[in-house]
């Protein structure tokens, strides 16, 4: 097939694949593709925290009580430069950011994939069994969506206690009902289309007809709610964390590094708290823009 | 009548599921006898204790006992505090409902006013100034923006108080009330914008307003009157099912400025393992979620006979 493509005389035009069309698309929008390279950057930072940051915050050979409150932009005592400042234990502000970040991401990401894995198998099989599958996925799904997320992630951490797995946990059972309604949602349209009945006639395994042909065609939808999801996961993770009933104090996310300066804040040191604030901040903006383009170019009903 | 009858006893098997789940699950983890007991206590003293709080019968026993009392208003004993919970909790539900009902107040005041002019002037710089404001306020997390008030309002200008609540309805109090109600309120501000936003702009090419206008009716007057009657139903219908939302989302307003409701007292309560407080908490707050679905159901029932038929086939 590429051999054929290349013996086309529009060499351009043969090359105009779907995802490339998408690509095309998604970053005519400038505020678009401003949020897209945020987001690489702060992945990478997020990656690569431990070579990028000057300092390991958590490694008490390295942090000093004599940095404790340094404002941004003062020389701490191990001579780097701290330009966003040190926390109360005299933590470099921009590495315990990083770190942060790293943690942040991980747990909203990870939580989202699983979350996503879990909602789709449930939304799949409600919708392709029907019956009485059916009937049990969506009661629990419209139960849980009744309540604001906040809400339930709070019953959730009440009843299985502190630590990052069961943060994790609760992520993952809040978010599972959003990817089930979805998935389930374009399901139920896809599957009465031609190709499945096609597929159907040809006596294909069920296996076969839901992961290779109905699965595919409902990617899209859930891409888009997917990215939302994870700024989500991201921003009830750090609330939950800045309440103190989120991820315990050896593994700080950005929520609870925000949680942390609250108390400094009071008395001018804004530092401690803002500047994770503004980290957080652009993580789930980024993430928003990006998601809000997607749903713009990946569902043409909307185009204007 | 059926069908009215079938919404309250599915709102009653919601609200009994949900206390199951909560219960079963709050009785699952740690165990709250480590954290109350002193070192100093006999081992006779520590089983009286238990004995006391009830926690050395079976689970099942435990639930139907707090069913059975629930069914009479009593929801166990705060294990830190001594009282009731029932009666803990509803102490500071005054304090949670001002806050709320400010943030309602304050999200329609502003959000129709600023979604309206999006609706009708939607390539102004203003307006889509509005719209990336709405942007913000569904992306900000709500604790960093009470964080930021706290910055500017009262320690860089010192206009406002941080924390607390002064009395109600007056100056002290409403100075109080000013930065939690409006943290609060934003995340509805920007919702309501929207759908005020969407609302108008529909109704703007609807026949009605044109003929208005042909008619040679003031704008002003286009606007108040027969642009905005259309475009309260669906933002009403909206904002009674997201009061709900607000009175869960003032759990994370109410640490930030240390506002003595209900949310506060929540997270204290998980932090301590203060179970008959949290179990009681959320039943109440499930129960006022499911009476507040309930009411939004039955109210579109009556507006829309399809909903009640489709209901009644199914």
């Amino acid at each position: 097939m590429s051999a054929r493509a290349e013996t086309l005389p529009f060499g351009s035009a043969a090359t105009e694949t779907p995802l490339r069309r998408l690509a095309r698309d998604f970053l005519d929008s400038r505020v678009a593709a401003g949020a897209l390279v945020l987001l690489g950057l702060i992945a990478i930072a997020a990656l690569f925290a431990p070579l990028l940051a000057p300092q390991n915050p958590y490694d008490l050979a390295k942090v000093t009580v004599l940095d404790a409150r340094l404002a941004p932009g003062e020389r701490g005592s191990a001579g780097f430069l701290m330009w966003l400042g040190a926390d109360g234990a005299g933590r470099d502000m921009w590495s315990a950011i990083l770190y942060g970040l790293r943690i942040s991401l991980g747990v909203g990401v990870a939580s989202g994939i699983v979350a996503l894995l879990l909602g789709t198998a449930l939304g799949l099989a409600a919708a392709y069994r029907g019956g009485w599958l059916d009937a049990l996925v969506m009661r629990l799904v419209d139960l849980q969506l009744s309540f604001p997320a906040i809400l339930v992630a709070l019953i959730l951490v009440a009843i299985l206690g502190r630590g990052a797995d069961k943060v994790m946990i609760a992520l993952i059972l809040v978010q599972w009902a959003y990817y089930a309604r979805t998935v389930r949602a374009s399901a139920l349209v896809e599957r009465r289309k031609e190709y499945i009945e096609a597929a159907q006639c040809l006596a294909l395994p069920r296996a076969r007809i839901v992961f290779r042909h109905l699965l595919p065609n409902c990617l899209a939808p859930m891409i888009v709610v997917g990215t939302l999801q994870t700024a989500h996961a991201i921003s009830l993770e750090a609330t939950l964390s800045f309440l103190g009933v989120g991820l315990p104090q050896t593994e700080p996310s950005l929520g609870l590094l925000i949680a942390n300066g609250f108390d400094y804040m009071l008395s001018g040191r804004y530092w401690i708290s803002f500047y994770p604030g503004i980290a957080l901040l652009a993580t789930i903006m980024s993430i928003n823009l990006v998601g809000d383009r997607l749903r713009d170019v990946l569902n043409p009903r909307l185009e204007r | 009548m059926v069908f009215v009858l079938r919404r309250v006893l599915q709102s009653l098997l919601v609200v009994l599921v949900m206390s199951l789940v909560v219960f079963v699950g709050v009785h699952l983890v740690g165990d709250p006898v480590h954290i109350l007991i002193s070192d100093d206590m006999t081992q006779a003293e520590i089983d009286r204790f238990i004995e006391k709080l009830g926690l050395d019968r079976p689970v099942h026993e435990q639930y139907l006992h707090f069913l059975a009392n629930a069914a009479r208003g009593d929801l166990g004993n705060s294990f830190v505090h001594g009282e009731p919970a029932l009666k803990l909790i509803l102490e500071r539900m005054p304090a949670t409902l001002e806050l709320a009902l400010a943030a309602f107040v304050l999200a329609i005041a502003v959000g129709i006013p600023l979604g309206m002019y999006a609706g009708l002037r939607p390539e102004s710089p203003a307006s889509r100034a509005i719209m990336a404001g709405s942007i913000l306020g569904f992306s900000l997390p709500t604790f960093w923006v009470g964080l930021m008030l706290i910055m500017v309002f009262a320690v860089m200008l010192g206009w406002l108080p941080s924390t607390g609540r002064g009395e109600f309805l007056t100056w002290d109090g409403l100075r109080h009330l000013a930065l939690p109600a409006i943290n609060l309120a934003l995340f509805k501000m920007a919702l309501v914008t929207r759908l005020a936003r969407a609302g108008t702009r529909e109704a703007a090419l609807q026949d009605y307003v044109r003929f208005a206008r042909a008619k040679g009716l003031s704008p002003a007057r286009v606007v108040r009157v027969h642009v905005l009657k259309n475009i309260l139903i669906p933002v009403v219908t909206v904002l009674g099912l997201e009061l709900g939302g607000l009175i869960a989302f003032s759990v994370v307003t109410e640490t930030v400025f240390a506002w003595p409701g209900m949310g506060k007292l929540l997270i204290d309560s998980i932090q301590r393992l203060d179970r008959p407080v949290v179990v009681a908490y959320l039943v109440i707050t499930v129960v006022m979620f499911v009476v507040i679905n309930l009411v939004v159901d039955l109210l579109y029932a009556a507006l829309d006979p399809r909903v009640r038929l489709s209901e009644a086939r199914a």
